[in-house]
């Protein structure tokens, strides 16, 4: 009797040990457990898949981008302005402030996202690789471009750009970093925008493809100065896009840019589904004024410049529907596709760096951009051999009106105050202050002690 | 499995055959206090060196059955000296027992078992019932107050069923949780307050629905010695709670009551209207503009110098405390019960706001046979929480914050005004909120003695806990204009935490000096939360507490629609296997060893288990020849431990790199990364000594307490300080290098001062000394690590939860600016983040409380003082009600402001522009020593007069006793703090923030002050 005591308790005692190792495993229900997961090409494909919708969400283009770059650039009014719009708008953000801290971890989690898909991309079949691999190296660049520009001194600001520039991440991990040189980081991004042309479809779908990049290129050289390459690259989406069957074009009218489905301007466009996704919220949170007047409003020099006779675009400003208060009326919709990058854009980038290259046959182009948007805004076409010179200063007011609300500005005091050594900022602030840049957040100090934070305040 | 497991515990102790027991006698008697020689209840009478034993009936009367063998019949009970009797040749026994001050032969729960009091190892604080029904606090754990050395107990706000920070000997942890483990009836129960996150500026406490009522005693582990047991959960201390259980004898009843009227203990004061204006007038004026400062709210100055609305009076009250207690204890040799019933309902002073609890239980102990014992402890207990915003979510918050007093309640077409502000009394009136919680626990338990001292027990333990968080919101809260009535909405979840054990406990007494116990045990726990993926809702004019057909069918066809599903959203689970030897020799040398291995869920797949063992020794000096003539010393005892326990409080499933799908991204799925996965995850270690002198002096009218501690915690668990360009803003892992020190003293005393037939006076307190120091935290900086939104940090060389603030130095008198320190103790004139310093501690030096009790004939009179010197209280909403004008309101101690040259002023010149105060980016960011304060306090928190009817008054009916009560909390408070009640501990984000920022303010309720009566009836 009292052996099979010990021999049922011995039993017992193996069966709850072997037992053991599986009831200490708990996987979260509804979560897909990563290692295991992307063994597929299909789930490599859905994070692929999710990053384009952290892209557009409100954080990145869907409004954060424009909002804070419309803040700390010259076209608001934001003297009313508090907390984190307050100090953003008064160039001196601090280490805190999680609208800004917030917008910089996102675009970072769309590096780990893209640097997750290339991790895991043996798990995709030929057919599928480039793509894939182009289009996660896209949404790396354009992500570091976007931050870069936010977090550190221009391009050129230094001649051999040896400056501080933004950490460069390759490898999705949570070891502590430095920030790299402008240099470097540019380099970065110019090596996977260059990889993803190459690798990409010349159609891809909602998702990017090769003239997504090539147009990213032209920007990117375009704000490094670098005219020739800008040219050649925002030439090569432009000949597609003048290209019978291409799906992106030159819209006819203005008001078709934001709008469902009316326009074919977006290179990469992230059209809304409406009850699914809707992109562009937050943007139109803050600008859209039919129906309350909106936080933000812009200034009475900004409204002087569409002031010019017949010009269309003075509708895109309303300075009668709120006292005292200059309104955007551009993303007055209750939805609209969001554009991540327009042949309006680049055909402002074609016509300014065919100037500044001065060449004969470039100029010609370049002049003809120019028209088409000043036809396009019901205003007189410029006459054939207007100078190079005057071509530049053209280019850059249309752009400056077509572009209002897009958050473009900031970057043009930047680019231009390095290219002509001149301030444009009609706040008064030397385009390279150091409250001209955002602070970086806390949290890079905070887990590598080595690293160094942006210099504060002194812009005003 | 545990199921398994479970069952094959069960199988075994059915395949034991019931072994007879040969040749027993049988004892009865009577037991009687020997002062007035009334018949003692309760007391447990038991053979010395064997097993079993009984309790005396409610008469006093005992009978036992006993091997013939026995030669010496053990009589013990709580507030009495035990005393051993000879049985040789007696069959009848009335034995006298002697009431002690310091009860040494107490039993102490220890966690798979007690001991006598006299020979516990451990550091083990023991707080009777009585004192834990003795204030109408909103939940028991807040009555531990001042009663137990090494147990800071911060009570939350003001706020009805409001939890309270309980830290044993400090906190060693940064993100996992700094709490104590809770043990009820020996089930570890969920006592996480993040269930419902931070919601309307108030954590959900779970611990809220206990009825204190059923409390017996809470014994409260503190060191590696007696927290040991509990392995990888003891490092914070456990708390184990044992219910009441039946007694023998005829039925006895007791019926308590309690009424009584609450208000707020401390608040701060604001300005009123004209005043306001006038404040904001001269900051406009000071900012270089002249004509008449712009208005919030859209109102004018006419408009708003009509108004002068005192919100915090619309929205306060006098609450009514009403309470209701019954139960039911009887026993007779095969049966012991104790069945209570019980309803309260603490209406806090917020209108609106209160805390109804009903409860339910019955404890059974059936003797099957002489060595077969079946227990049964069930209860149910029902909280509902009134809830309303606080804080920050607005509600008694917007009065502190951005309800105006220049804002009227009505515009005057009578609508609500609610420009500037969401207008709480609109918001009050307009909606609703409603919190329940049911908890189920359960307990069966089988003790079996299949030979002389050895005890097999099997338990199985459920806690279950339904969750309904129901709002509603009316059509006119929400602005629907098309007909429909209003939104009712819940949230529901559930929560079930099984576990099951087996222990063995063998008692072997080689020779006359020497005693051993021998414990082992195993144990699997498994815990599951479901809940559904979104809220119920329906359009309807009541909230789904009053409709609940309603609620059924909307869940049900959602449900059916497939738009909801109750899924499991967190689960996890421990298998264990402890044990635990004690030997004493020669009744004065006591040794303890014990270990534990844990495995679980939570840790990675690179360290599944864990082992933490503990020793620890007594020396009873009063027991050596030497000490046994010292007329006064009574008892000496010297005792330490040394052990290693863990802290593994953290979310379930934190290990695994997941991903969730997303919905369709263009036509096609997505997957979000959720976190950067850590295979290595494990518990936090603390290594822990423990050396304390127990004594008892003077015929054991003076007896205390006192012991130093020291622990040391590495391994942090830590789910913060990554950098942002990861992509993430935590990441869980153990921190490298990270070492944190608790070190303290901790001193207790009771001295009866008068001790006379009719009059007697005690006197006692405790004090405490934690001295919590950051050792290192590995390659992290000042700021990796942050409380919150609370500007608290961890950082080498300072407590955790240091304030780190740029230091204020005073205005400087010809231009009214604020004057700094910069980080090398220089002035400057400019503000900088770049400027903080550590500069004060959240964690006060000493804690503790002392008591007066006063007998007179039937009268007693208890106060009971609980104090904190030193540390630091930071007010974190002071930078908008007494920093830079914005649309809040303003504290009245602003008032002593910079206005004109030459002016000495503790405030700067008003402003309403952060350039103004130069260096400054926004109002945010105005974190100084300005607003930190000196967190010391002295509270009255019990003022309690008794008085017990002299028995002789029912002599002739079935009642036994009555007494009536008159209880004050709170009623008195000392500190310099101008923000209100100094004791503070706010709504947490998370643990970490839990752990970093109490006594960090943030729009805090006050406290409840209530004076309370009733009566106590036993019969």
């Amino acid at each position: 009797m009292k052996h099979i005591r010990i021999y049922l308790f011995i039993l017992i005692a193996a069966t709850s040990l072997a037992a053991c190792s599986k009831f200490l495993e708990r996987p979260p229900k509804g979560k897909l457990e990563e290692s295991e997961a992307l063994k597929t090409e299909e789930n490599v494909l859905a994070v692929l898949n999710g990053t384009y919708n952290t892209l557009a969400g409100g954080t990145i283009y869907g409004g954060r981008v424009q909002i804070i770059s419309e803040l700390m650039a010259d076209n608001l009014d934001g003297q009313l302005l508090s907390e984190d719009f307050g100090e953003i708008y008064r160039r001196k953000t601090s280490i805190f402030g999680d609208y800004k801290g917030d917008y910089y971890k996102e675009a970072y989690l769309i590096v780990y996202k893209a640097n997750k898909v290339l991790q895991y991309l043996v798990n995709v079949g030929a057919d599928k690789k480039d793509r894939v691999e182009g289009e996660a190296k896209f949404l790396r660049a354009v992500a570091m471009f976007e931050v870069v520009r936010f977090f550190a001194q221009p391009y050129g600001n230094t001649t051999d750009n040896s400056h501080l520039g933004i950490p460069i991440r390759l490898v999705p991990d949570i070891k502590p970093n430095d920030r790299s040189t402008v240099k470097e980081v540019y380099a970065q991004i110019l090596s996977d925008l260059g990889d993803a042309a190459r690798l990409l479809p010349a159609s891809n779908g909602e998702y990017a493809s090769k003239y997504a990049a090539l147009a990213f290129l032209a920007k990117v050289h375009f704000q490094m100065n670098d005219f020739a390459k800008a040219y050649d690259y925002a030439n090569e989406v432009l000949v597609q896009a003048e290209s019978a069957g291409s799906t992106f074009s030159f819209d006819p009218t203005i008001d078709t840019r934001w709008s469902l489905g009316q326009s074919k301007e977006g290179i990469l466009l992230i059209k809304n589904r409406t009850g699914n996704f809707e992109p562009g919220k937050d943007l139109r949170d803050r600008f859209r004024s039919d129906v309350r007047l909106p936080i933000l409003y812009f200034n009475n020099q900004t409204y002087s410049q569409f002031l010019r006779p017949n010009d269309k675009r003075k509708a895109w400003l309303n300075n009668t529907k709120y006292a005292d208060k200059i309104v955007l009326t551009k993303y007055n919709h209750d939805q609209f596709d969001l554009p991540i990058v327009h042949v309006t854009e680049i055909k402002l980038i074609r016509a300014e760096a065919a100037a500044e290259l001065n060449d004969a046959q470039k100029l010609t182009v370049g002049l003809k951009d120019i028209n088409d948007i000043l036809q396009r805004a019901g205003l007189d076409k410029l006459l054939s051999g207007t100078s190079a010179a005057l071509i530049i200063s053209a280019a850059r007011r249309e752009r400056e009106e077509e572009m209002i609300g897009e958050g473009n500005r900031i970057n043009e005091i930047k680019r231009i105050g390095v290219r002509n050594n001149q301030n444009i900022d009609r706040r008064g602030s030397p385009f390279n202050c150091n409250g001209f840049i955002l602070q970086f957040p806390n949290n890079e100090k905070a887990g590598n002690a080595n690293f160094v934070m942006n210099a504060e305040g002194g812009c005003l | 499995m545990p199921h398994k497991l479970l069952v094959g515990i069960f199988a075994l102790l059915l395949a034991l055959p019931l072994t007879s027991l040969a040749q027993n006698k049988t004892i009865t008697g009577k037991v009687t206090n020997e002062k007035d020689g009334t018949p003692l209840p309760g007391i447990s009478v038991t053979p010395k060196g064997g097993s079993g034993g009984t309790s005396t009936s409610g008469e006093g009367t005992f009978s036992i059955t006993i091997p013939a063998s026995t030669e010496v019949l053990v009589f013990s009970g709580v507030g009495f000296d035990s005393r051993d009797v000879n049985i040789a040749g007696q069959s009848v026994l009335n034995v006298t027992l002697k009431a002690t001050t310091i009860n040494l032969n107490e039993v102490v729960v220890i966690g798979y078992g007690t001991q006598r009091r006299r020979e516990v190892t451990g550091a083990i604080s023991k707080v009777s019932g009585d004192k834990i029904t003795a204030l109408p606090t909103p939940s028991f754990e807040a009555s531990l107050q001042g009663r137990a050395p090494g147990v800071q107990v911060i009570q939350g706000s003001g706020l009805a069923g409001s939890g309270s920070v309980v830290r044993i000997r400090g906190v060693g942890s940064i993100s996992a949780g700094g709490d104590p483990l809770y043990v009820v009836d020996g089930v570890p129960i969920v006592s996480d307050p993040f269930l419902r996150k931070n919601d309307g500026g108030q954590n959900q406490n779970p611990l809220a629905t206990i009825n204190p009522n059923d409390i017996e005693s809470i014994e409260v582990l503190k060191d590696a010695g007696s927290a040991g047991i509990y392995g990888s959960r003891g490092a914070n201390g456990v708390i184990l709670i044992t219910t009441k259980k039946g007694k023998s004898g005829k039925p006895r009843f007791n019926y308590n009551n309690r009424f009584g009227f609450s208000t707020w203990a401390v608040r701060q004061k604001f300005l009123d209207g004209p005043e306001w204006l006038q404040m904001r007038q001269e900051a406009w004026e000071n900012d270089g503009h002249t004509g008449k400062a712009p208005l919030p709210g859209g109102l004018t100055w006419d408009q708003a110098t009509k108004n002068n609305t005192d919100w915090w009076d619309l929205l306060t009250r006098t609450g009514f405390i009403n309470d209701h207690n019954l139960s039911m204890t009887a026993g007779n040799n095969w049966l012991k019960s104790y069945v209570a019933a019980s309803y309260g309902k603490d209406e806090s002073y917020i209108k609106g706001n209160a805390f109804e609890r009903l409860s339910l239980r019955g404890n059974f102990d059936f003797q099957v046979l002489k060595n077969l014992k079946i227990m049964l402890n069930t209860a149910w207990n029902r909280g509902n929480n009134l809830r309303v915003p606080a804080a920050w979510a607005g509600g008694i918050g917007d009065a502190m914050q951005n309800a105006l007093p220049i804002y009227p309640v009505y515009n005057a077409d009578g609508t609500y005004f609610k420009n500037g502000m969401t207008n709480p009394v609109f918001r009050r009136e307009e909606s609703k909120w409603r919190n329940t919680e049911n908890k189920y626990i359960g307990q069966f338990a089988v003790e079996y003695q299949p030979i002389k001292d050895l005890t097999l027990r099997a338990t199985a333990n459920i806690d279950y806990t339904t969750s309904f968080d129901d709002r509603f919101e009316s059509a006119l809260h929400n602005d629907y204009t098309d007909g429909r009535p209003g939104i009712a909405k819940r949230y529901y979840f559930n929560a079930s935490n099984m576990q099951g054990n087996f222990t063995a406990t063998y008692n072997w007494n080689p020779n006359e000096n020497s005693r051993f116990s021998f414990m082992g045990g195993t144990e699997a726990q498994e815990y599951k939360r479901k809940a559904y993926n979104s809220d119920i809702f329906a359009y309807t004019d009541k909230p789904f507490w009053k409709n609940k057909s309603l609620y059924k069918h909307v869940r049900d066809s959602l449900e059916a629609s497939g738009a909801r599903t109750l899924g499991e959203v967190d689960a996890w689970t421990f298998v264990s296997f402890f044990g635990r030897i004690n030997y004493t020799l020669k009744n004065r040398y006591v040794l303890q060893v014990l270990g534990r291995a844990d495995g679980s869920s939570k840790f990675g797949p690179n360290n599944k288990y864990g082992f933490f063992p503990a020793a620890s020794a007594a020396w009873i000096i009063t027991e050596e020849d030497f000490a046994k003539n010292i007329n006064w010393l009574r008892f000496l005892k010297l005792r330490a431990s040394y052990g290693v326990v863990g802290n593994a409080d953290i979310p379930s499933g934190a290990y695994y790199s997941k991903l969730s799908p997303g919905d369709l991204f263009n036509g096609n799925p997505t997957l979000y990364p959720d976190n950067i996965g850590n295979p290595d995850l494990k518990w936090e270690t603390m290594r822990n000594v423990d050396v304390a002198l127990e004594f008892s002096i003077l015929n054991n009218r003076i007896s205390g307490e006192v012991a130093y501690y020291r622990k040391t915690t590495i391994d942090q668990l830590l789910n913060t300080g990554i950098m942002y360009n990861t992509g993430f803003k935590d990441a869980w892992r153990n921190l490298d290098g990270g070492k944190i020190q608790n070190e303290g003293i901790e001193f207790s005393i009771t001295a009866k001062v008068v001790d006379q037939k009719d009059f007697s006076w005690t006197v006692g307190g405790n004090i405490s000394r934690n001295s919590n120091k950051v050792i290192s935290i590995g390659q992290l900086t000042a700021d990796a690590v942050g409380g919150g939104s609370n500007d608290t940090r961890i950082i080498p060389g300072y407590p955790v939860g240091t304030n780190y603030l740029v230091r204020y130095v005073g205005v400087d008198p010809s231009d009214g600016l604020p004057i700094w320190l910069d980080v090398n103790g220089k002035t400057t004139k400019t503000f900088s983040l770049d400027h903080r310093v550590p500069v004060g501690s959240v964690i006060p030096d000493y804690v503790g409380g002392f008591n007066s009790n006063w007998s007179y004939k039937g009268f007693d009179l208890g106060a009971l003082f609980t104090f904190a010197i030193g540390g630091n209280i930071y007010d974190g909403a002071a930078k908008r009600q007494a920093g830079v004008i914005t649309d809040w309101v303003i504290r009245e101690d602003l008032k002593d402001r910079w206005r004109k040259p030459g002016d000495e002023a503790k405030y700067p010149r008003l402003t309403m522009n952060t350039s103004t105060y130069a260096g400054l980016s926004s109002e945010w960011q105005y974190n100084s020593t300005m607003f930190l304060y000196s967190a010391s306090f002295l509270r009255l928190r019990e003022l309690t007069l008794n008085y017990n009817f002299p028995s002789t008054m029912f002599k002739n009916s079935r009642i036994r006793g009555i007494k009536a009560f008159v209880t004050g909390m709170n009623l008195l408070t000392f500190s310099k703090f101008p923000g209100g009640d100094p004791e503070i501990a706010r709504d947490f984000d998370n643990p970490q923030d839990r752990n970093m920022s109490p006594n960090v303010t943030y729009l805090t309720p006050p406290q409840q002050k209530s004076v309370s009566f009733g009566v106590n009836v036993n019969f």
